[in-house]
């Protein structure tokens, strides 16, 4: 307690000084005092506002395609930290680290501030009126099958917009691309069970074997399947089921699975068809087409091809008879080759053997508005757009939510089409490597300052609407919603219908109220719905159920024997999608750069992952700088040696290498999507992303690789800090 | 207080390792964290940077071991000479282990870090003198020095990142040691909410950012002199003692099929951090 020594008169008079210092160093300066800014008193605040206390509003994660619920704490007009919305099923209150970095993208120093036009070399900023207008004098100027709109995966009111713009031109090139989207399994998911997106209920199969899928890290829907995992690992009756890992670079999944089977890369399908043979053999009733088609695959054979013991095979088999039902994943490691389609046609044609059709691959439900559901991205479409490009068909080009520069592999030759282009329209929040190429740069909102709905491609149950709403005042007066910008293009083309719209928010409030019946709110009235919808972050919509069908089938199955050697390239590359990185766009948020690689520690950098029989073949230790050279191209980086990989296997991670974008991405690591050699999925045309072979030269370097893990390497020399045991010790239905 | 009634009643003012005729009054925050539901997916560390206001320190001071993860992942291999890591990882979150008996509290020449009323090892930055002995003599790794003043320093938090700053968090300067607080921020606030309404924190009002962002609930947190805490549950049934530096696990038989453990506990060091062991399926 502060005693006599200080009075309150003394108090006040240090008070006064420092009051005074404050009112000198302002002087004059401080745009309060300008006229330009208005101090409000916390007096007459809005209703929800208490200074000092954090209050939570829901929205939606926009930082992958995923669709988590997100609830943004605002303090004081500022949105500090995200939370994950608890009534969202997809991520039920979790989330992941590249969902947490959002408010780095949306507080980013390097976000684009105001809508630039290039002249020469430069960006000139210029006004909205001006740009809009110029959009409007460019379409206006050409034919409209010459106006090319390149996006992301989209959905929701966005996507009907989006739809009704290119209507209105009378165009319909929309070329929705993803560069590390699964579309190769979506197409044979969709011959093998009729749908897609089948739902998959981890949390119900007592054994799980993923080929390549990294479910736990960035694949679909990873904060969602990592809860089904939780419960797959520890359910109710206490039983643990088992996963099994098959792969030729070990993903974050692999570094969790209760056997982790390195495979020979692209032998997938055969190591699939081996295990049914083996199951028949074993009494398991396979139908007798099946039987005769997989005869072949003896476990001999099957091992050999694919470098996975016979001690394996059947221990695998055995696992899979004895504890049903079972989950077989197909990931990207399995459609990444020319025989993708093949592969994943072999793998659901075992998960159809084993029964688990209908029981751990289900049904999605139908979607009620088909103009909202989502259209997911491949990269078929971006080399549909660049071959017209190439032919000088497209004219005017819009890109959103896409970074194709930095994500086409050189081969493409797209930032020469993209010259040919005479009007390029980019809408970007960084300056990044497809901005740069633009004559007009429109600056977007960022996801925690903007109105938008998402339908998610993958839910567990039904369908939902998930709302992302602004979670506090835009930064920067200069940028606009994407919504919103469709909404005034489409005044220029539509008046009559959208003038009635002063902005996207009263859009969005009026076609959500609009259907609100359809929605859950028949019995209520507007703004109660509307508040409701709000406060929830998600609508959760009515879906027809949809029949799954098992029609995987023998006939026609052909699984190409394993490669043959390549003296000239011996090894294959493999891009690894990382959980932070993925496909790069998130590469400017420092939090994720600083995060280490779960299985590497990496931090700042990218790293080329070696075997140690390899590195040993090759003469290269840990922190050398190899160059890794394809057919298409030649890139430098450091080694990082481990045994989590097949040595006849190199591994790159995607994401790295930007040559603009910002301060914290530039110049960090190199590109592996630029030597991606030019080699297609068979069925789809797809690029076949793990078909790249390549050849190992030592650069001369060395360097100290910056990362988390001590000089022991992951050693834990004796000591007992992480423990493990066998699960048959452990009686978990004990357990709290 | 005077002088007199400090040093007649010493061990009443003085924190120290409680034992079972001293036990914590109303509060004891722990944890558990289970290492076979741990992915090592790294979204707790990334969310003790948004609550902590932890700065990013960029490559070259994290090759200098400047980094400053309160919660980190630790990534083990167990080979055992074989070819492929066939078994996966071993991940193992690390944060501040919250000892009872801490050896970073003896050696603070000022008295910077010290035991609380709780049972947290807390740290007072504004009476650190940054002598880096309690970093030195944490068995754990788990303090984290401000070898730079990371407020002014470029590209750490520039306009306008610093806005994301979380209030309830002092940002630290340079030369001051920092680590995990089981974010005492949020602990303060519950305590308070409690106390206004003549009560207890119950189990569930409160939640560390890395137990609220984890995807699949590896991590359990909350008071251990409350009896119907999921926390005290699983230190119950898992037989571990906070006060002991053995438990049933190492001594008896018919307790080696129990998973929970503690860090290097022959140090005597008493950790709050209990974890469960990762389990590996034997017929594959």
């Amino acid at each position: 307690m502060i005693e006599n020594s200080f009075n309150r008169r003394g108090f006040l008079k240090v008070l006064g000084w420092g009051g005074a210092t404050v009112a000198l160093s302002g002087c004059g300066n401080t745009s309060v005092e300008d006229g330009k800014e208005f101090v409000t008193s916390y007096v007459q605040t809005a209703d929800y506002i208490i200074p000092s206390i954090g209050t939570y509003f829901n929205s939606t994660c926009a930082q992958c395609n995923a669709g988590c619920g997100i609830m943004g704490r605002v303090r004081e007009g500022r949105v500090l930290k995200l939370e994950g919305n608890p009534k969202s099923p997809i991520n039920n209150g979790k989330m992941c680290g590249l969902g947490q970095a959002g408010v780095q993208a949306h507080y980013n120093p390097d976000r684009i501030r105001e809508p630039l036009l290039r002249t020469g070399d430069k960006g000139e900023a210029i006004t909205w009126e001006k740009a809009l207008a110029l959009i409007n004098e460019k379409v206006g100027g050409v034919k409209a099958e010459n106006v090319a709109f390149l996006t992301g995966g989209v959905s929701g009111h966005v996507k009907a917009l989006l739809k009704n713009y290119l209507d209105a031109l009378g165009s319909g090139h929309h070329y929705v691309y993803e560069a590390v989207a699964p579309s190769i399994m979506r197409a044979a998911n969709k011959k093998a069970y009729g749908v897609e997106m089948p739902r998959l209920h981890l949390d119900k199969a007592k054994v799980i074997v993923s080929f390549g899928a990294d479910f736990l890290g960035a694949w679909i829907s990873p904060v969602h399947f990592s809860q089904q995992y939780a419960r797959f690992r520890k359910a109710d009756k206490g039983e643990r089921g088992v996963l099994v890992q098959v792969e030729s670079k070990m993903t974050l999944t692999g570094a969790n699975a209760d056997r982790w089977l390195a495979i020979r890369p692209g032998t997938e399908g055969i190591l699939a068809l081996g295990l049914i043979n083996a199951l028949a053999a074993a009494g398991v009733s396979v139908p007798g087409d099946v039987v005769g088609a997989v005869k072949e695959y003896t476990v001999d054979r099957v091992s050999k091809d694919t470098g996975v013991s016979a001690e394996h095979i059947g221990k695998l088999a055995a696992l899979l008879k004895e504890r049903s039902p079972s989950l077989i994943i197909a990931g990207s490691a399995v459609e990444g080759y020319a025989h993708g389609s093949q592969n994943a046609t072999a793998i659901a044609l075992l998960n159809q053997v084993l029964g688990n059709v209908g029981k751990t691959v289900e049904a999605p439900s139908s979607v009620p508005f088909p103009q909202m559901a989502p259209t997911a991205g491949n990269r078929f479409a971006l080399q549909a757009l660049n071959d017209n490009m190439a032919q000088d068909k497209v004219k005017v080009l819009f890109s959103y939510g896409a970074n194709p520069v930095f994500t086409a592999p050189a081969s493409m030759k797209l930032k020469e089409n993209l010259k040919k282009v005479p009007f390029k329209v980019v809408f970007a929040h960084y300056m990044d490597e497809t901005a740069v190429e633009a004559d007009l740069v429109l600056p977007l909102n960022s996801a925690l300052e903007d109105w938008a709905t998402a339908m998610p491609e993958y839910i567990a149950e039904g369908a939902q609407l998930s709302i992302q709403q602004p979670l506090m005042e835009k930064l920067y007066p200069g940028t606009l919603g994407m919504g919103d910008i469709l909404l005034a293009l489409l005044k220029q083309r539509r008046p009559e219908e959208y003038k009635g719209y002063e902005d996207f928010y009263s859009y969005l409030r009026s076609a959500m109220v609009s259907i609100k019946g359809a929605l859950g709110g028949a019995n209520e009235d507007d703004d109660t719905f509307w508040d409701t919808a709000l406060s929830r972050g998600v609508v959760k919509l009515v879906g027809a159920p949809v029949n799954i069908s098992s029609n995987a089938s023998a006939k026609g199955l052909v699984v190409p024997a394993p490669f043959v050697e390549d003296s000239a390239y011996p090894l294959h590359l493999i891009p690894a999608v990382s959980a932070s990185m993925r496909d790069g766009r998130n590469a400017n948020e420092p939090w994720l750069q600083e995060s280490p690689d779960p299985l590497t520690t990496i931090v700042w950098d990218s790293w080329v992952e070696m075997h140690p029989k390899t590195a040993a073949k090759l003469g290269i230790v840990e922190g050398d700088i190899v160059e890794v050279a394809s057919r298409s191209g030649a890139i430098k980086a450091q080694v990082y040696v481990f045994t989590g990989i097949h040595p006849d296997v190199i591994s790159m991670p995607l994401g790295y290498g930007h040559e603009a974008m910002g301060r914290y991405a530039k110049g960090v690591g190199v590109n592996a999507f630029k030597i991606l050699d030019p080699i297609f999925d068979k069925e789809t045309g797809e690029l076949a992303m793990h078909e790249t072979r390549v050849k190992v030269s030592k650069a001369g370097q060395r360097v100290v690789i910056v990362k988390d893990e001590g000089p022991a390497g992951g050693n834990q020399m004796g000591r007992k800090i992480a423990v493990r045991m066998s699960s048959s010790k452990v009686n978990l239905s004990e357990e709290v | 207080m005077s002088i007199t009634n400090l040093l007649e009643n010493w061990s009443d003012f003085r924190q120290q390792h409680p034992s079972e005729d001293r036990p914590h009054r109303e509060y004891k925050w722990a944890m558990s964290i289970d290492l076979d539901a741990c992915t090592g997916c790294n979204a707790c560390s990334v969310a003790c940077y948004a609550e902590n206001n932890l700065p990013v320190v960029g490559k070259e001071k994290f090759a200098h071991g400047h980094s400053h993860h309160w919660i980190r992942i630790e990534r083990y291999w167990d080979n055992d000479g074989r070819e492929f890591a066939d078994q996966g990882a071993q991940f193992l979150p690390m944060l501040c282990q919250q000892c009872e008996s801490a050896p970073c509290e003896t050696v603070c020449p000022v008295g910077a870090t010290n035991h609380t009323a709780d049972g947290l090892n807390s740290q007072v930055y504004n009476r650190c003198v940054g002598s880096r002995y309690c970093n030195a003599n944490c068995p754990y790794k788990a303090r984290y020095f401000n070898w730079y003043d990371y407020p002014t320093t470029d590209n750490v938090w520039p306009e306008p990142m610093n806005q994301q700053l979380n209030p309830d968090v002092t940002v630290r300067g340079k030369g001051v040691m920092e680590k995990c607080t089981f974010c005492v921020q949020r602990l303060t606030v519950a305590k308070s909410n409690a106390r206004s309404e003549g009560r207890s924190v119950l189990d569930g009002e409160v939640q560390t950012a890395c137990q609220q962002v984890c995807p699949t609930g590896a991590i359990s947190f909350g008071n251990l002199v409350d009896p119907s805490a999921k926390v005290g549950k699983q230190w119950k049934q898992q037989q571990v003692d906070l006060n002991k530096d053995k438990q049933a696990k190492d001594v008896t038989e018919s307790a080696a099929k129990l998973r929970g453990y503690r860090i290097l506990e022959e140090l005597r060091t008493y950790p709050s951090v209990m974890y469960l062991e990762q389990l590996r399926e034997s017929a594959i």
